[in-house]
């Protein structure tokens, strides 16, 4: 009687705290919207509802190009990881010598956990190195290159999920190598693939840290907009602009979901930064 | 095996990793031993180890420590509550969207809520302890960076407790064990693996931030991260910056030997 | 080598740097139209025959013919023949048609021609109406099923089934094994069936190869095997046995418990020591001192369908009686047997001389 009233108790505290954290995760985003439809043009201070802001952004023709420009380069540079990506899952899959699978593994894992400052400082001398323009194709050819180690990882799990024998099945139906890898290894390890579409897409679409130094002058995508426009102040078109970013950001997480809801784990998509 | 064919996966793949993960590093090592004119030398070593760069070192460790254990604080709790809850995994996934929301927007929106005339400061007065310098601050630089930094924390943790077999906590309070007990003599312990990883994944970037210490500390704090991008697109002075990048790929190995290889230990 | 003979291994070793073979020296030949079963504990290189005539893997040294075409060289893709795995390996991401038409696709046949093939497969195995069905909607039993039938619908001209039982339980294990068989007669291709269950082995075989740590000890047919059993390993694996050290005395007298019996295998060197091999259903409880040995009981277990009684004669040989007639522990009874029961085995001898003696030697026929 008495563990039970207690442990009640200590269920409404637990929900408590969990509201707390919740709300303290969502307030500032909340702010943001709020503010989006501020008449008053500050973030402080609510002076009537209007939506001269969006109407703002949606005539800023430099804004629309750089969001523009972010999704391309989203789009492209997940595409292209993703297919490098799964290759390279399969490289390491056939790797059956543990230490040099491990050896591939930890230079995989390199630009993972490398901080971003260092990546964005590296590429520079890189793209300097070997006369690459900095502009467009730079920062394509960055985030396909930090997008590859994440795509790596999504797939890997799902090829070691697969039982070798299925393989084994296939050729022992006919199957030759490419006929194998396209009609048995390619459409099982399907969720996985798409998961590190998304992770690459999810990752360019944030990227601020290497873009900031590999962009160059005429270039710009929308984190590094961003940061500029901040610097010089709040402007409520990046609130307008958050507020969208943040409904598409909610359609693309719910997209990501109704992809793993088989699985039914989230927790494999992870945080990201 | 005899049948198995060639591994031509191998040659893309390993393709990208000699142009984007080797290649990298090496330049940055070899930048970090030329000074501002070209030339091969010490002096860039030399210079990172004079007072100033010390001072900005140790401050640089001594935020990222107070990053990683505040969030820890705070994601311990939240990810054991989580396990706990009715809708676990829509729980999580509430509390990972934000995550998802670019860091550049959530910078931003702290610049209003922390602002001179923002929420925080109205909150504050409305409780009768006046307007403070909110913005520009230590606290709302750690504040931020352990905002940003939660789920990081949380997820790896989440897992671990998630992992966790609850019949060895039935077994620990069969034993005779407390609540308190079984959570320092079993719960903690076998999630301490959770906790390690995501230590790991909050003190490496807190190390290098940049961007928040600029938008949200406004250069009252300097870390090794603004210390590069300084060097790097303001006074040009790549050797410098690489050495400090140099410094900072040394400390993410050893971090990552360490807990690795202790994890490992842990799991045989 | 005949006109029946479909596939021929020579002189197969398969040996990985530095290790043990896997198989060594490995020759037999398989005939067409008949179940086959390697039977051998785990380890002795039963699976690895298998995949070797799949083509999963290649012999370090010999040669494998199928249909008198050396294939060490084809890859599996290009053999006739289909294998049903252990763990089926049916492909998830297909439902049921799909699974079965795999090969046919592969081969690219006309969509009509893969329709009728496809109904067809999944009617002799009996899972008309499961076409559209996901494998993961399937029982163990119907999974089984469906990786017979995605194997036989390609027509192979050998069927190769590792351990595909094993993973199903003992009730519906029984019925598969009827049925495997039944299929075999209807369809008139080669089985050859990977166990370790000595009992499937019996049940199901034409012809039964018993291997041990990569060489066949013993090849024959399931009565062959069982009642002339070529050494202890065979004697042991295939059933329950007591097996006793001995000494012929002479062609069809053999000495062991100390005592002298009669029995019916000769060709051996008199005062040649052997072991002696007596099935423990062929031994005949009596009244105490009626019987040709005397034993004390020591256990007594109810079976089911027989006792097991475990006794110890005066010399201290352990006897294992399985019988229909109650004993109490303790009491001493008599035990006694015909001639035929008694099996003698020969020290290190090879199937070729066994065969040979068993042949020239042997007393009765098969009127027993």
């Amino acid at each position: 009687m008495n563990a039970r009233a207690k442990g009640r108790g200590g269920w409404s505290w637990a929900n408590l705290y969990l509201i707390a954290v919740f709300v303290i995760l969502y307030a500032p985003i909340l702010y943001l919207v709020y503010y989006s439809f501020n008449a008053g043009g500050t973030m402080h201070g609510y002076d009537g509802f209007t939506l001269e802001w969006y109407g703002e952004v949606f005539s800023d023709t430099r804004l629309l190009i750089i969001v523009l420009n972010t999704f391309v380069i989203a789009l492209f540079s997940s595409a292209i990881s993703t297919a490098l990506g799964v290759v390279g899952a399969l490289a390491i899959h056939k790797v059956r010598r543990l230490q040099a699978k491990n050896a591939l593994l930890s230079l995989n894992n390199v630009l993972i956990v490398n901080p971003d400052v260092v990546i964005g400082a590296s590429f520079l001398i890189l793209f300097t190195m070997i006369g690459l323009k900095l502009g467009f194709g730079s920062v394509l050819v960055s985030h396909i290159a930090f997008s590859v180690p994440i795509v790596v990882l999504m797939v890997l799990p799902k090829l070691q999920e697969m039982n070798a024998t299925l393989i084994d099945a296939a050729r022992d139906l006919g199957a030759s190598g490419w006929q194998v890898l396209s009609k048995v290894v390619l459409p099982f390890i399907k969720p996985g693939i798409f998961a590190g579409f998304f992770m690459a897409l999810t990752y360019s679409l944030d990227d601020f840290a290497v873009t900031f130094f590999v962009t160059g002058n005429g270039f710009s995508t929308l984190s590094v907009e961003i940061y500029s426009r901040a610097r010089q102040g709040v402007s409520l078109s990046i609130n307008a602009l958050s507020t969208l970013l943040f409904l598409f950001t909610i359609l693309l997480v719910i997209g990501y979901y109704l992809i793993n809801r088989r699985s039914g784990k989230i927790t494999e998509a992870g945080a990201r930064p | 095996m005899k049948t198995n064919s060639r591994n031509l996966y191998l040659i893309p793949y390993a393709a990208w990793i000699a142009l984007f993960v080797v290649a990298p590093i090496v330049l940055i090592v070899y930048y970090s031993f030329r000074d501002i004119e070209g030339n091969w030398s010490l002096s860039n070593y030399a210079h990172f180890f004079t007072p100033v760069y010390m001072r900005m070192t140790l401050s640089s460790f001594w935020y990222a420590l107070l990053i990683t254990l505040f969030s820890l604080l705070v994601a311990y709790p939240t990810a054991y509550l989580l396990t706990k809850a009715k809708h676990k995994q829509l729980w999580l996934l509430l509390i990972i969207l934000p995550s998802w929301v670019n860091l550049l927007l959530k910078a931003y929106a702290f610049i209003g809520l922390f602002g001179t005339y923002g929420f925080a400061n109205a909150f504050l007065e409305s409780v009768g302890l006046g307007r403070q310098q909110i913005l520009f601050t230590d606290f709302s630089f750690v504040f931020v960076s352990v905002y940003i930094f939660i789920p990081f924390m949380l997820l790896p943790i989440f897992n671990s407790l998630e992992e966790l077999n609850p019949t060895l906590i039935q077994a620990a309070r069969d034993l005779g064990a407390s609540p308190w007990t079984t959570f320092r003599r079993v719960v903690f312990p076998l999630t301490i693996d959770g906790v390690k990883s995501g230590c790991q994944a909050v003190f490496i970037p807190a190390l290098s931030l940049f961007m928040i210490t600029r938008l949200i500390a406004g250069n009252r704090v300097i870390t090794l991260g603004t210390a590069i991008e300084q060097h790097f697109l303001v006074t040009q002075d790549w050797g410098m910056g690489a050495t400090i990048a140099v410094f900072l790929v040394i400390v993410m190995a050893v971090i990552m030997a360490v807990t690795g290889r202790r994890r490992r230990g842990a799991r045989g | 080598m005949t006109d029946s003979t479909i596939i021929r291994f020579d002189k197969v070793t398969l040996q990985y740097d530095g290790d043990d073979a896997v198989l060594s020296d490995v020759s037999f030949e398989i005939e067409h139209g008949k179940f086959y079963t390697l039977l051998g504990p785990s380890g002795c290189g039963k699976t690895t025959i298998l995949r070797l005539i799949a083509g999963f893997i290649q012999p370090t040294q010999g040669d494998i013919y199928l249909s008198g075409r050396r294939i060490n060289d084809v890859p599996a893709n290009k053999r006739q023949v289909n294998t049903v795995f252990q763990d089926y390996a049916l492909f998830p991401h297909l439902n049921v048609y799909e699974n079965v038409a795999f090969g046919l696709r592969i081969k690219k046949m006309k969509q009509a021609a893969i329709d009728a093939k496809v109904k067809e497969a999944l009617r002799f195995v009996n899972l008309t109406g499961y076409e559209n069905r996901e494998i993961r909607e399937m029982s163990g039993g119907q999974r089984q099923r469906v990786a017979i039938a995605r194997a036989i619908v390609n027509e192979p001209e050998v069927l190769l089934l590792d351990e595909p039982l094993s993973a199903l339980d003992l009730k519906l294990r029984t019925e598969m094994q009827v049925e495997l068989r039944e299929l075999q007669r209807r369809l008139g291709i080669t089985f050859i069936f990977v166990t370790h269950d000595q009992e499937e082995a019996l049940a199901m075989s034409d012809e039964i190869f018993v291997l041990n740590q990569g060489r066949i000890e013993q090849s024959g047919t399931p009565t062959d095997i069982y009642d002339e059993p070529i050494n202890r390993f065979v004697a042991d694996f295939i059933g329950e046995s007591n097996i006793l050290p001995a000494v012929m005395v002479r062609d069809y007298l053999v000495e062991f418990a100390g005592r002298e019996f009669e029995c019916v295998d000769g060709g051996f060197h008199p005062g040649e020591n052997v072991e002696i091999v007596i099935r423990p259903e062929d031994l005949e409880i009596t009244a105490p001192g009626e019987g040709k040995l005397k034993i004390r009981v020591d256990s007594l277990l109810f079976r089911g369908v027989h006792y097991e009684i475990v006794g110890s004669d005066e010399d201290g040989n352990r006897w294992l009686v399985h019988s229909t007639r109650k004993a109490k522990v303790g009491d001493e009874i008599g035990l006694d047997f015909e001639p035929e029961a008694i099996h003698i085995m020969r020290f290190g001898e090879s199937e070729e001389d066994f065969d040979k003696r068993i042949e020239e030697f042997t007393e009765v026929g098969d009127e027993d």
